[in-house]
């Protein structure tokens, strides 16, 4: 039986252990690949994913049952995968006006395959974006996150979080197609 | 806008790979982390069981210190002079009438026990 996000904050509730490691058997992969998205480098999405967790779990009794528990924690992760970038000074004056493509290799990671040049040409794609129509792509397109929850994640409204996101796939298709 | 790329020639796929067994580790990692860092952030909670520990062995070890003088003090002590245990036997013996005396030396004559110790002495 698939676990709901219920389930988790209830877990939590009553055995803070056992609540730990059901939400990281339901969302260890994808916060991690989120991360991953953002940072590229498979060490920095490490530090970043754990970095995330540790803060899901030290501020769990700050999240409001009232609010989705997925948008919650796709705020926190991508907070920390920016703090990273951030941190190391790959990003200078990142902000989510920025796109990070010039500033992040695809591959100077070990954990790269070039196998598949269609999908490492998307990647590419994505991270030629602004930071704000990278995320609302990487949420909608990759999590399936609802424009609400989206919206939640970046602070910005869903009508915003929608227009980032058609803009970004146009984009996307023009990269897509000058590059082929 | 020319509209060839097809987003389903793709998919979710990604050029990211992870090391082996990496979801696996990583769970483990963050479990040691968190605990780790409760116990940084509250390590007045064990010393604080500690103490309470010492407080209650202390208090055990005072009140039986105290219950030893008290009980010490309520029981009267036991006559512990020390008596002259031959002589009193001898002299209650003394005091038995005759036909006593005959049937007691009568009776320890016949005592096996006695007459083993007797000879134990001799050797």
């Amino acid at each position: 039986m698939a676990v709901t996000d219920n389930d988790i904050i209830q877990a939590m509730r009553e055995d803070a252990e056992r609540g730990c490691r059901l939400l990281m058997a339901n969302y260890k992969e994808p916060l991690y690949w989120h991360i991953r998205r953002l940072v590229v480098n498979h060490d920095d999405a490490q530090d970043a994913t754990q970095e995330a967790f540790i803060r899901i779990f030290r501020s769990f009794n700050q999240h409001s049952e009232e609010n989705s528990l997925r948008a919650w924690l796709f705020r926190i992760a991508t907070n920390e995968a920016l703090r990273l970038l951030g941190r190391q000074k790959k990003a200078t004056m990142l902000s989510l006006e920025d796109s990070t493509a010039e500033l992040l290799s695809l591959k100077a990671d070990e954990y790269y395959d070039d196998g598949d040049a269609l999908a490492a040409r998307l990647q590419q794609a994505i991270l030629h974006l602004p930071a704000k129509q990278q995320l609302a792509f990487n949420l909608r397109y990759y999590d399936e996150l609802s424009y609400d929850e989206i919206a939640t994640v970046t602070g910005a409204t869903a009508a915003n979080v929608k227009a980032n996101y058609h803009h970004a796939k146009e984009k996307i298709i023009k990269y897509m197609n000058e590059n082929d | 806008m020319d509209n060839t790329f097809d987003f389903n020639s793709v998919g979710k796929r990604m050029p990211y790979t992870v090391p082996d067994g990496f979801f696996d580790t990583i769970e483990e990692n963050v479990m040691q982390e968190v605990a780790a860092k409760k116990e940084k952030a509250n390590p007045g909670k064990n010393r604080k069981k500690v103490v309470t520990i010492a407080i209650r062995s202390l208090l055990a070890t005072a009140a039986a210190v105290a219950l030893f003088f008290v009980v010490r003090a309520v029981i009267p002590k036991a006559d512990t002079t020390p008596v002259d245990d031959f002589a009193s036997v001898e002299l209650a013996f003394n005091n038995l009438s005759n036909d006593d005396q005959d049937f007691l030396l009568a009776l320890y004559e016949e005592d096996e026990y006695i007459e083993e110790l007797q000879q134990d002495q001799e050797l």
